[in-house]
């Protein structure tokens, strides 16, 4: 060891490689709990159902051969109309949710910044619907949609109105799935919109002011394009969740009435739990990761396309 | 081999309990056993007083109570494990070729003849041990025993005033239909609006001619759709090649009465599962329904349907037939079985709860108490007392005699749900017409039935007579 200039000491030689080796070890050490869980939560399962994805595994009738069918499962979801329509329902979903989400959020964030009186409280209020369990989400609305007994028709009726078959009609269930998971979701928009409108830089913003603009003008031509990186990062993170929806439909409406709110985990869970078609199940899970990871994909590049843009 | 080890541990039990060979009194002291069981009365009954039997035996047995959407899951779940976790299973009837086929449960035919005269084997309705047999073995035993049949307002019925207003509508006599044309007249008269009279009275809310089950949930649509389709002489399989044969002229003439029943039916109907829509006739809010007696049981029960606390009169009748000649009824058991991993002394254990949770003197008790059970042992629905109490007891006893089992395919599942979603597609209108979406079904079926061989799919729809009772 030897003392370097000023007060810093630099480590050289066989005890240098020693302390780097026992650093090493004690990241490992330090890293393994998480690999571990990491491999026997995530990657084990992944690969098993990497596995079984190439495999006639039926878990209910183990008197059909567990064999090796080589691509057949995957041909049979590419090919299966089903599947197809669920995807078309999800990405249905995806756009009703997401187109509202947006609007409502930065609406609501542009709201919440004001330094009024009970912002703060109302920030907070406004959360709570993320921090609830999904099932729990669906439970709630379905005590609201509940055909006889739900309030959203008691309230309906007291107005004077029909009741609305919310959840037991195929016109209004997809909807109905949507206002669920908007009330849900359109806080994390909020909240991501909020903390990005805070940290603008002001400058632009008065002088825009200066220049006589109007509020709209400034929102559209100042506040928007600097929003536009946040804003897309936000919806692909919500469009990747919206892809993956399962409680809520669960809970609801079980992808019914007839095949209304099918959507693509709905697809799954059917092959998987209730063919017990887990070969079937599996290789329709990757198909689906591979529609997501084309989607991150896409979110990359034009993320990349926006800071190019920004930068020129 | 199993049988034998059972044979031998219910010898040692009795060698211990006869000769006082050991201070411990009770033959299955420290057994624990779990049931995984569903929350309806063929379990609620006996689950509070389990301890009895904890009390009479030692064993202790925890019943886990879950909907019926979703159970099967979780006893296929159970069936696949090496190490299971509850050794005793609630099974529907339908459930026994899949779970039998599978090796999933115990065969309880030795057991049974064993203790015949203990459990009463002549006491019970021959086709509730047939509902519970896969090729021709025992592999769950009835504690409740259903049939498919209609309950319908009877007070409604014999009102003067309804009585002489539908005999000047539809030209015959207001009374329980024997034919399904009857049914959708009885239907359509009865389906009032708010504020119009029923009986006599200014109605404050809708009245619903009937209320079926269209919901695609668990294929809870087919539970009333094939009765009818039963009823209008279709089947499931093909005799020749063990294929769907569920797309024939019968089977698309139930599903287009099912359709025509639609506007009597609350306007909720896709969504209605068994639960929802027994509630309408256990509110009193319906004329007619069509349903499995086990919950007929309910509307005698002021605690269980507000029908029997409002006083309302419930009368029971056989299901209607296409042209109103009698046909096999339509029948079903909810049983407990042994989940076929458990060790010996679970099995035997098991059994012995079997015996004591189904036991004559137990159905009796609850029948006693009000709180029956769908029964399945003779000589409690010929008691003339019991049959006083309960009206449906005599209509459950006389329909048995000519009865046929209900679906027990290994592929009962699959064909459940494919035709549950088909259905309630045709239902929403989704679909254009019953044979469009009969024949997709169909075809989704046999394409999973089409890789075995036409011996194995024969195999699978012969109802081969129970050998507890023939050999």
């Amino acid at each position: 060891m030897t003392a370097g200039a000023g007060s810093s000491y630099i480590i050289e030689g066989p005890a240098m490689r020693h302390q780097v080796s026992r650093n090493r070890r004690i990241a490992v050490f330090f890293l393994l709990p998480a690999v571990v869980m990491l491999f026997v939560t995530t990657i084990y399962p992944m690969l098993y159902a990497g596995w079984l994805s190439f495999r006639n595994y039926d878990l209910a009738k183990p008197f059909i051969p567990r064999i090796y069918v080589g691509t057949a499962n995957y041909a049979e979801v590419l090919t299966s109309q089903p599947f197809f329509h669920a995807l078309v329902t999800t990405f249905k979903l995806m756009a009703m949710t997401l187109s509202v989400q947006l609007v409502l959020g930065v609406g609501m964030a542009l709201l919440v910044i004001q330094k009024l009186p009970g912002m703060a409280l109302a920030r907070t209020l406004l959360l709570i619907p993320m921090m609830i369990s999904p099932v729990i989400v669906g439970l709630v609305w379905l005590f609201l949609y509940f055909p006889e007994l739900g309030y959203l028709n008691y309230f309906i009726g007291l107005v004077g109105f029909e009741p609305v078959p919310w959840i037991t009609s195929t016109k209004w269930a997809l909807t109905a799935i949507a206002i669920a998971d908007i009330w849900q979701w359109t806080p994390f928009i909020m909240m991501g919109t909020a903390a990005a409108l805070q940290s603008l830089p002001a400058e632009p913003f008065e002088a825009a002011r200066i220049d006589g603009n109007s509020r709209l003008d400034v929102f559209l031509h100042v506040t928007l394009p600097q929003l536009k990186p946040v804003l897309i990062s936000l919806l692909f993170l919500r469009a990747i969740d919206a892809f993956k929806i399962y409680d809520i439909i669960f809970v609801l409406t079980k992808g019914g009435p007839a095949d209304s709110t099918e959507v693509i985990s709905l697809y799954i869970y059917r092959q998987s739990f209730t063919f017990w078609r887990m070969g079937v199940g599996a290789a329709a899970s990757f198909v689906s990761l591979v529609i997501i990871v084309v989607l991150i994909t896409l979110f990359f590049r034009s993320m990349q396309r926006s800071q190019s843009a920004q930068a020129r | 081999m199993l049988h034998m080890k059972s044979m031998a541990w219910a010898a040692g039990v009795a060698l211990f309990v006869t000769t006082g060979a050991i201070a411990q009194d009770k033959p299955f002291a420290g057994v624990e056993l779990k049931m995984l069981g569903i929350g309806d009365t063929s379990v609620t009954r006996v689950a509070p007083i389990v301890a009895e039997f904890e009390e009479l035996t030692g064993a202790k047995v925890q019943i886990d109570q879950f909907p019926y959407p979703g159970l099967i899951d979780k006893i296929v779940i159970e069936a696949s494990s090496n190490s299971p976790t509850y050794q005793l299973l609630w099974v529907d009837s339908p459930w026994v070729g899949m779970l039998g086929e599978a090796g999933a449960l115990m065969d309880l035919t030795e057991l049974a003849k064993r203790d015949a005269e203990e459990i009463g084997l002549a006491d019970i309705i021959p086709i509730q041990l047939q509902e519970n047999t896969w090729q021709g073995d025992l592999l769950a035993f009835p504690a409740s025993g259903m049939i498919w049949s209609v309950n319908y307002r009877k007070d409604l019925f014999e009102h003067p005033d309804e009585a002489a207003a539908f005999k000047a509508k539809y030209g015959y006599d207001l009374a329980p239909a024997k034919t399904w044309d009857q049914y959708r007249d009885i239907a359509e008269f009865f389906t009032r609006k708010s504020g119009e009279m029923l009986a006599g009275e200014k109605l404050d809310k809708d009245f619903y001619g009937t209320a079926q089950a269209y919901s695609r949930v668990q294929g809870a649509i087919t539970h009333d759709y094939f009765p009818i389709m039963r009823a209008y002489g279709g089947d499931y399989w093909d005799p020749q090649t063990g294929l769907c044969a569920m797309d024939g002229e019968p089977h698309v003439k139930a599903a287009e009465f099912m359709k025509a029943l639609i506007p009597f039916n609350p306007p909720d109907y896709l969504g209605l599962m068994w639960d929802l829509r027994t509630g309408y006739m256990e509110r009193g809010e319906t004329a007619v329904s069509g349903y499995w007696s086990v919950r007929t049981v309910r509307l005698t029960n002021p605690a269980e349907a507000k029908i029997a606390e409002k006083g309302l009169v419930v009368g029971y009748a056989p299901s209607p037939t296409e042209d109103g000649n009698p046909q096999p009824t339509y029948t079903g058991a909810l049983s407990f079985g042994i989940n076929s991993k458990a060790t010996d002394q679970q099995k035997e254990a098991a059994w012995a709860f079997i015996k004591w949770a189904t036991s004559e003197k137990l159905m009796r008790r609850f029948a006693e108490d009000g709180q029956g059970v769908s029964q399945f042992r003779k000589s409690i629905l010929s008691d003339p007392a019991l049959q006083k109490k309960y009206p449906y007891y005599k209509l459950l006893l006389e329909t048995q005699d000519n009865a046929r089992r209900r679906i027990f395919h290994p592929f009962y599942q699959d064909a459940e749900e494919i035709f549950g979603v088909e259905l309630n597609k045709y239902m929403a209108g989704e679909t254009a017409t019953a044979a469009e979406a009969l024949s997709t079904a169909c075809a989704a079926v046999n394409s999973r039935l089409s890789i075995f061989s036409v011996e194995q799919r024969l195999r699978w729809i012969d109802d081969v007579p129970a050998k507890v009772l023939n050999d």
